[in-house]
């Protein structure tokens, strides 16, 4: 192959990220833009995780029969590795969070588009002026 | 050769999961990219992490968004 698979994981991280963005964006269901949040963790979790990639390396467990040099030169650095671990269990929590508000807000609204909740405009700053009524 | 097939399941199957007009569809085909992902974490000599994203992203994700779904609307709206 031309590209490593480290080279491989960044794109793959930077295409997820790209395309979380969009969805986050541009579609305007509310399931859809979670989903593109979703996606964004996913990319974001996937290049630290490719950042302590070794190419040619091992798993970071020390056996016997490995002198300390050669498992430093070889092993994959695994600090990431344990914070990532922490973020994708605490993704899935913040991700319950916004499921249960969209489920409150349709409970309200009725509709899950954020144009028909935010308004037609999507801006609620018109209603403010004096004389208007709401 | 097969790290490869990995990414291109994992870009593939987050664009599909996002055309799709019925939201239970999306809801589970979002479990594809998590699991791609999953083993892709295994190849990049992160098994611990690999072993949480794969019950994480393929199992809890996906049954979160569908009782979402089941909530609310399952048809996307015009």
């Amino acid at each position: 192959m031309i590209i490593d698979p480290q080279l491989g994981s960044f794109f793959t991280a930077g295409a997820l990220i790209i395309i979380g963005l969009f969805a986050a964006l541009f579609i305007d269901n509310l399931i859809k833009k979670v989903i593109g949040l979703l996606f964004i963790a996913d990319g974001v979790n996937l290049f630290i995780v490719t950042m302590g990639y070794k190419a040619g390396g091992i798993v970071y467990v020390f056996l016997p029969g490995m002198t300390v040099d050669w498992f430093a030169q070889n092993a994959s650095y695994p600090l990431p590795f344990a914070l990532v671990l922490t973020s994708i269990v605490i993704g899935a929590s913040t991700l319950a969070v916004m499921l249960s508000l969209i489920i409150i807000l349709y409970k309200k609204h009725g509709s899950i588009k954020a144009s028909k909740i935010l308004g037609e405009k999507g801006n609620q700053t018109q209603s403010k002026t004096p004389g208007d009524k709401i | 050769m097969i790290e490869y097939i990995l990414m291109i399941v994992a870009v593939l199957g987050a664009v599909i999961a996002l055309t799709q007009r019925d939201l239970l569809k999306t809801a589970i085909l979002t479990g594809i990219p998590g699991a791609a992902i999953a083993f892709l974490f295994q190849f990049l000599l992160a098994p611990d992490v690999a072993l949480t994203q794969a019950i994480v992203g393929t199992a809890i994700v996906p049954v979160f968004f569908a009782l979402a779904v089941k909530k609310t609307l399952r048809m996307e709206e015009e």
